[in-house]
């Protein structure tokens, strides 16, 4: 008797599953977008774990380099360079805005802290009273 | 004459989902940030309270110093012993909570030294769970601690 041959069967890479991987990935990715206004890379100063909080959503920006050059944003649109005597006016315009504005400053832990003290001033006369100070986590907890 | 027409049905092209599937995902995997956006939070004092400024005298007076040292009620320390704060802190406070603290910063001390005394007091506000009065002076407050040799 004579046995039919085995059907030979084409090795197939299943791809109909692939669009459904891709949006899974896009939905990720999606979710987990922070759009930040202001993208400078400086080294921030350490702190322990318990004392940081969130950044408030559209808290305004005020960026110190560590050369000392500023940027600020007013939390919707990106960071730009600004000088020193205009963040006064910046952030009187942003208090205008928004009365309870939360301000957020990152500075580099290697700037002098006049710059600081400077741009304190400017906020507090502009009347900001929400502040944070971005830090980083602390390694040696 | 009739013509014969023939009848083609709608479709909507998908072959080329996959690719604009993918497109989206790069897009979002170099536009996403995982950074980190926690800071510590500290309350600036309105515009009006600026000349009730508190005395050194009766307050804890820390001085940082651009030479890595800071001084806590006329001690000095080197930045190393920056824990010393919490312990010294937590004990005044529960004396009397309500306590002010300065935290007065030379204009030419790193910011980093700062925020580590900074980070001191604010473990010590939520390790007692009460509210400090935890001040930095503005540039006239400073200036007027400057004169009277603290």
């Amino acid at each position: 008797m004579k046995i039919k041959k085995t059907k030979s069967l084409e090795a197939v890479i299943p791809t109909a599953s692939m669009a459904d991987i891709a949006f899974l990935l896009i939905v990720f990715f999606m979710i987990s977008t922070v759009f930040q206004v202001d993208k400078t890379s400086v080294a921030l100063p350490e702190s322990h774990s318990v004392t940081r909080s969130e950044v408030i959503k559209e808290s305004a920006f005020v960026v110190i380099r560590e050369d000392g050059a500023i940027k600020a944003s007013d939390g919707v649109e990106d960071s730009q360079m600004v000088n020193m005597e205009d963040i006064g006016v910046l952030a009187g315009a942003w208090m205008q805005n928004r009365p309870s504005q939360p301000v957020v400053v990152k500075a580099d832990q290697g700037v002098k802290y006049h710059y600081v003290d400077d741009v304190l001033e400017h906020l507090r006369e502009a009347g900001v009273t929400n502040l944070k100070f971005l830090t980083e986590q602390a390694k040696n907890e | 004459m009739k013509l014969k027409v023939k009848k083609e049905e709608p479709e909507i092209p998908t072959a080329s989902m996959a690719d604009i599937a993918f497109l989206l995902i790069v897009f979002f995997m170099l536009t996403t940030v995982f950074s980190a956006n926690k800071g510590m939070e500290h309350i600036l004092p309105p515009n009006e309270d600026l000349d009730e400024a508190i005395e050194p005298e009766e307050s804890i007076y820390i001085k940082i110093f651009p030479d890595g040292q800071f001084e806590m009620d006329k001690q000095s320390f080197p930045m190393e012993q920056v824990d010393r704060i919490f312990n010294y802190v937590y004990q005044k406070i529960q004396v009397n909570a309500k306590k002010p603290i300065i935290v007065h910063t030379n204009r030419e001390a790193d910011y980093g030294d700062m925020i580590r005394v900074l980070d001191q007091l604010k473990m010590v506000e939520l390790e007692s769970k009460l509210t400090l009065g935890i001040t930095i002076p503005s540039k006239a407050e400073a200036a007027r601690y400057d004169q009277t040799g603290q």
